[in-house]
C-alpha cells in the first residue's frame, strides 16, 4: 500500500466537486475545459457554463471543500482527477470515465497486466461460491489482475479466491460507497485486505451518504476496466447484468459460467450463454478469451498458463480410503445441496450412519454442510 | 353500639351462618370462592340487610362484573318468584382487600339475600358454600376455574351450576350438589325437594379419534426421527422449510406420539384450561396433552398470560404438558419470543402487574416452524431472493438465546414427488408412541421426566460416552462449531436417542445424530453471510 502523497490543488478541489452531488456526467462537464479548481471557482460564482442555472453555486461553498479534504486526509483516501497525472490510464480512454476517482491501496496495479471482472449474486450457492473462489486463485496466478465489486457472494469469494492462494495477486475492489462507509466486519477486513495488495476503487467522496443508483453506475467502471467479464452465478434479474450491459456497450467480451437450469441463483447466467456469452467451464476458457481481448495491446502482458492447472477438475480425492459406509454417503453427496433427509434416502442407510459418515466427510473435506444442507465441495 | 359488638360475637361463632342483631336487622355470611390466576381463594361473602332507605351496596374491592350482579340476582330472585327486600342492603366481600372478579358470586350473594332476609332459613345453609352465576330467569349458569374454585371452598357441602357439576366433582366428589335453577335449589335446600344427581364421572382416559396419524406423513424421515427425539426427550424443535415442505402438517402430529398425562398432570391442565375459560372434555379429566397453535397475531398477554380485569393464563400455560406450536416463528413479535424465554428455562411464568402477581404453570413442548427467509425459498442455499437486509432483518427477531433452547433444528426441503403419490408409509403413530413411551421409561430410572430436563451436573454422571463419541465432540469443540451450551444440550439429544435404539451408553452414532438433528440452527444464528 502506497502512503497517500499530500494533495495538490487540483486534487483536493477535485475532490470537491464530486461532493456537490452532481451525477457522473455533470461532473465530467464540470471539468471539461476547465481544471479542477477554475471549475470550483466558476461554479462558486455562479459563472460555470455547465452550470447555467447555478444549481450548484450554493452547494460550492468553503465549508463543503474544508470538509471532503479533511475526510480524505483521515481516512488516508488519495484522489485521482481526470486528465491528470496519477489517473489509471486503463480508464481514461473510458466514454463515460468518472472524472475524480478515490482509492486506497496502489491502483497501479492495473497497468500492463490483463484483467477480468469476476461479479455475480450475493446470494450465491455453494457452487457459485466455489466457482468464483476458483477462478479467482487460477486467475491470479495466471497473472491476471481480478475486478470485481466488494459484495457479499461471488465478489467476495473472487477476491478472496485470488488474494488467499499462493502466489496470488491483487486484486482490485469497485465500491458503489463511500470508501469509508461502514459495512459488516468481515466486509471491512475483506476491503483492508484488497487494498494491501491491490486497490479499492470509489467514485463517491468519503464522508458523503451512498444511494442505491450508485451501485448501478458504478459497474460501468468494472466493465470499462476489464478486457473479459465473467458471470458467475446470477438471478434472472441480478445487478450483475448491469455490468453485463455496460460491457456490451463496451465490446468487452462476456462470459458466463453454466449452472443447473433448476437453481435459480443460475437463472441469469444461463440465459446469457443462450444469448450467446461464452462458457466458463474453468479458468482455461477464460485466459483463451483474455488473450483474444489483449491480442491488439502490447501494452498488456498474456496471462501465464499453468500446466496442470484447470481441466483438472475431476480430482475429486477418490484415492483415499473410506470404509463402504462414509464411501455410500459421499456418493449420495452432489454439487447441489440437499437436506439430510435426501442423502438419508439416496444412501438407504440409517440416520445415524449417515449423520456419523457425513461427520468423518467435512471433516476430511469431502462433504460441505450449510444450514442442514449437503453437497460435495468443488475442487 | 351495642349491635357491633353481637355482629363481632356472632361472626366468630363460626357455625351459624345468621344472627339476628335487632328485630329488623339480618346478617348472613355465605362460603365461597374466587379465581386468583389458576388458583382458588376462600372469599365469605357477608350480606346485611337493614332498615333503611332501599338500596344495594358492595364493598370490599369487587370489579364490574360483580358490581352488576345486584341487577342479575334482583332479576333471578323475582323470576324464580322470591321477594327481594326493599331495605338497605350491604354486601361485603372478605378479605376485603383482595380484588373480587368474575360472575361466580352472584350465587352466594343471592343465598345470602335469602338467609339474611329470613326467606330461607339459615339452618338450611350450614356448611354450604356456593359458587355460580345468575341468568335474569334465575338459571345457575357455569363459571370459568369452576375445579379451582370447588378445591378452595372447604364446606361440607358445595352448590355448582349443574353444567359445571361433572367438572366439579372431579376435585370435590361427594361434596358437589348440582343446582340448575334458583327456585330449585330453594327447594332443595329447604328439604322439600331432592338434590339431583351429579352426572357420573366420565372416567379417566378418553381417547381422543381425531389425532392425526404420523403414518399420513409420507417421506420425511428424518422430520420423523427428529419428532419422535422430541417426544421421548422432551427436546424443543424446530423446524426451517420453504412453504409447502410439510412443517405444520409434522408440527400438528407430535402430539399423537405423546404419552398420555398423568393424573397429577391431568387435574393441572384441567384447573389451567378452567380457569381459562377453554372447554375440556366434557367433564372428564383430559388424558391427551394438549396441542395449542396460536397465531402470530396474538399480543404477548395472549401467549404470556396477564389482562387487565383479571389475570387469565395465556397459551404457554393452555400448554402445559403439552405442546405449543408456533408456526411462522419468524413473524412473532420479537418481544413476546423473548418472553418464552423465562417459561423455557423455569417452567413456569411470572405474571407481575400492578394489581397482583400470578404463577403460572408452563411447562411445554416447543415446536417453531420457519421460513428460512421471508421469501421462503432460502432453505436451498442460493435459491433465495431476498436481499441481504431483508433476511437479517427477519432472522433478528429470533434471538440467540431463544434460537439456544432448541435442541433439535432440521432443514426441510419440499417432498419428492414419489413420495407423495404413494411411496412407503412410515410407522403410524401408534408404533412411535410406544418407542416414546419405553424411552421415557427410561429417563424415569434417572429421575426425571424426560432427558430435557436433567440437570448439567446430571449428564456427565448419566450417559456414559464411548471414547469415540467423545473425540468426536472435542474436535466439534476445538473446531468452534459448537459451544459450550449447545455441548450439553446435544448430549441430552444423543442420550436420547441411545434411549430409543435401546442401547445402555452413547456412542458416535448417536453423537453424531444429534449434532446433525441440530445442524440448521447454525444459519439462523450466524445471519446470512459469506
Amino acid at each position: 500500500m502506497t502512503a497517500s502523497s499530500p494533495l495538490t490543488d487540483d486534487q483536493r478541489y477535485g475532490a470537491a466537486l464530486a461532493a456537490l452531488g452532481a451525477s457522473p456526467g455533470t461532473l465530467r462537464r464540470f471539468l471539461d475545459g476547465y481544471g479542477a479548481t477554475a471549475a470550483w471557482e466558476a461554479i462558486a460564482r455562479g459563472r460555470h457554463r455547465a452550470d447555467p442555472q447555478r444549481r450548484y453555486r450554493d452547494k460550492a461553498v468553503p465549508e463543503t471543500f474544508d470538509r471532503v479534504v479533511a475526510m480524505c486526509a483521515r481516512s488516508g483516501v488519495s484522489v485521482m482527477v481526470l486528465g491528470l497525472p496519477g489517473y489509471p490510464p486503463a480508464l481514461a480512454s473510458d466514454r463515460q470515465a468518472p472524472a475524480v476517482l478515490f482509492s486506497t491501496g496502489d491502483v497501479s496495479v492495473l497497468e500492463g497486466r490483463p484483467r477480468v471482472a469476476v461479479v455475480g449474486t450475493r446470494s450465491a450457492t455453494p457452487y457459485g461460491l466455489g466457482m468464483a473462489s476458483e477462478l479467482g486463485r487460477d486467475l491470479a496466478r495466471a497473472g491476471v489482475v481480478v475486478v470485481s465489486g466488494v459484495a457479499l457472494g461471488v465478489d467476495s469469494a473472487a477476491h478472496a479466491g485470488a488474494l488467499g492462494s499462493e502466489g496470488g495477486g491483487p486484486t482490485v475492489g469497485v465500491l458503489g460507497a463511500p470508501l469509508d462507509a461502514s459495512t459488516t466486519r468481515a466486509q471491512m477486513a475483506l476491503r483492508d485486505a484488497i487494498a494491501a495488495r491491490g486497490a479499492v476503487l470509489s467514485e463517491i467522496p468519503p464522508g458523503v451518504h451512498s444511494a442505491r443508483w450508485w451501485f448501478a453506475v458504478r459497474n460501468r467502471v468494472m466493465a470499462a476496466l476489464a478486457h473479459v467479464v465473467v458471470v458467475v452465478e446470477c438471478h434472472q434479474r441480478g445487478g450483475s447484468l448491469h455490468t453485463v450491459a455496460a460491457a456490451l456497450a463496451r465490446d468487452v467480451t462476456i462470459m458466463a459460467v453454466p449452472g443447473s437450469v433448476r437453481s435459480s441463483a443460475s437463472a441469469g447466467t444461463n440465459r446469457l450463454l443462450v444469448e450467446g456469452a461464452a462458457p466458463v467451464r474453468d479458468v482455461d476458457d477464460v485466459l483463451t478469451a483474455v488473450e483474444l481481448a489483449i491480442v491488439a495491446r502490447p501494452e498488456v502482458s498474456p496471462p501465464q498458463r499453468t500446466p496442470g492447472e484447470g481441466r483438472s477438475v475431476a480430482s475429486d480425492g477418490t484415492g483415499r480410503s473410506l470404509g463402504a459406509v462414509p464411501n455410500r454417503v459421499r456418493r449420495a453427496l452432489d454439487q447441489d445441496p440437499a437436506t439430510l433427509e435426501v442423502v438419508v434416502r439416496r444412501s438407504g442407510l440409517p440416520l445415524g450412519d449417515v449423520s456419523l459418515a457425513l461427520e468423518h466427510l467435512a471433516e476430511a473435506g469431502l462433504a460441505v454442510g450449510e444450514r442442514g444442507w449437503w453437497s460435495r465441495p468443488r475442487r | 353500639m351495642a349491635g357491633a359488638h353481637h355482629v363481632a360475637r356472632s361472626l366468630s361463632n363460626g357455625t351459624d351462618n345468621v344472627s339476628r342483631i335487632w328485630s329488623s336487622t339480618m346478617l348472613a355470611s355465605i362460603p365461597s370462592a374466587i379465581l386468583h390466576g389458576v388458583d382458588g381463594h376462600p372469599v365469605s361473602v357477608e350480606v346485611h340487610v337493614s332498615a333503611g332507605l332501599p338500596g344495594f351496596t358492595v364493598v370490599g374491592l369487587p370489579d364490574a362484573a360483580v358490581r352488576e350482579s345486584r341487577d342479575r340476582v334482583r332479576a333471578a330472585l323475582l323470576s324464580s318468584h322470591l321477594s327481594w327486600p326493599s331495605r338497605r342492603v350491604t354486601v361485603n366481600l372478605a378479605p376485603s382487600g383482595v380484588r373480587k372478579t368474575g360472575a361466580g358470586l352472584d350465587l352466594p350473594i343471592a343465598i345470602g339475600l335469602l338467609v339474611a332476609a329470613e326467606v330461607l332459613p339459615s339452618a338450611c345453609v350450614e356448611r354450604t358454600g356456593f359458587v355460580g352465576e345468575l341468568g335474569l330467569d334465575g338459571t345457575l349458569r357455569p363459571v370459568p376455574g369452576i375445579a379451582s374454585l370447588v378445591a378452595a371452598i372447604a364446606s361440607e357441602r358445595i352448590v355448582v351450576p349443574a353444567g359445571a357439576s361433572a367438572e366439579a366433582a372431579l376435585v370435590a366428589d361427594g361434596r358437589v350438589r348440582p343446582a340448575s335453577t334458583v327456585a330449585e335449589l330453594v327447594a332443595a335446600l329447604r328439604g322439600r325437594a331432592p338434590w339431583a344427581a351429579v352426572p357420573p364421572p366420565a372416567g379417566m382416559p378418553v381417547p381422543e379419534a381425531s389425532e392425526p396419524d404420523l403414518a399420513d406423513v409420507r417421506g420425511q424421515f428424518v422430520a420423523r426421527r427428529a419428532l419422535e427425539i422430541a417426544a421421548a426427550g422432551g427436546h424443543h424443535l424446530l423446524l426451517v422449510g420453504a412453504p409447502g415442505s410439510g412443517k405444520t402438517m409434522l408440527a400438528t402430529r407430535l402430539r399423537g406420539i405423546l404419552p398420555d398425562l398423568t393424573r397429577d398432570e391431568s387435574l393441572e391442565v384441567l384447573r389451567i384450561h378452567s380457569a381459562a375459560g377453554v372447554t375440556t372434555s366434557g367433564g372428564a379429566f383430559p388424558s391427551r396433552p394438549p396441542f395449542r397453535a396460536p397465531h402470530h397475531g396474538a399480543t404477548e398477554v395472549a401467549i404470556v398470560g396477564g389482562g387487565t380485569s383479571r389475570l387469565r393464563p395465556g397459551e404457554i400455560s393452555l400448554s402445559h404438558a403439552g405442546v405449543l406450536f408456533l408456526d411462522e416463528l419468524g413473524e412473532f413479535p420479537a418481544t413476546v419470543l423473548d418472553a418464552l424465554r423465562q417459561p423455557l428455562e423455569e417452567h413456569v411464568v411470572r405474571v407481575r402487574r400492578a394489581r397482583g402477581a400470578v404463577d403460572f404453570p408452563a411447562r411445554f413442548l416447543l415446536v417453531g416452524a420457519m421460513n428460512p427467509c421471508p421469501c421462503g425459498e432460502g432453505g436451498l442455499p442460493g435459491a433465495c431472493r431476498c436481499s441481504d437486509v431483508m433476511r437479517r432483518r427477519y432472522l433478528r427477531r429470533l434471538s440467540a438465546p431463544l434460537l439456544d433452547r432448541f435442541d433439535l433444528a432440521i432443514a426441510l426441503g419440499r417432498p419428492d414427488v414419489e413420495d407423495l403419490l404413494g411411496g412407503p408409509p412410515g410407522d403410524s403413530s401408534a408404533e412411535v408412541a410406544a418407542r416414546v413411551r419405553r424411552a421415557r421409561a427410561v429417563a424415569h430410572g434417572r429421575g426425571v421426566r424426560c432427558n430435557a430436563e436433567l440437570p448439567v451436573e446430571g449428564i456427565e454422571d448419566r450417559s456414559t460416552l464411548s471414547a469415540d463419541a467423545a473425540a468426536l465432540l472435542e474436535r466439534r469443540l476445538r473446531s468452534g462449531t459448537l459451544s459450550a451450551r449447545g455441548l450439553h444440550r446435544v448430549r441430552r439429544v444423543a442420550l436420547t436417542i441411545a434411549d430409543l435404539d435401546g442401547a445402555s451408553g452413547v456412542d458416535e452414532r448417536q453423537v453424531a445424530e444429534a449434532l446433525q438433528l441440530r445442524a440448521a440452527r447454525a444459519a439462523l444464528v450466524s445471519g446470512a453471510g459469506l
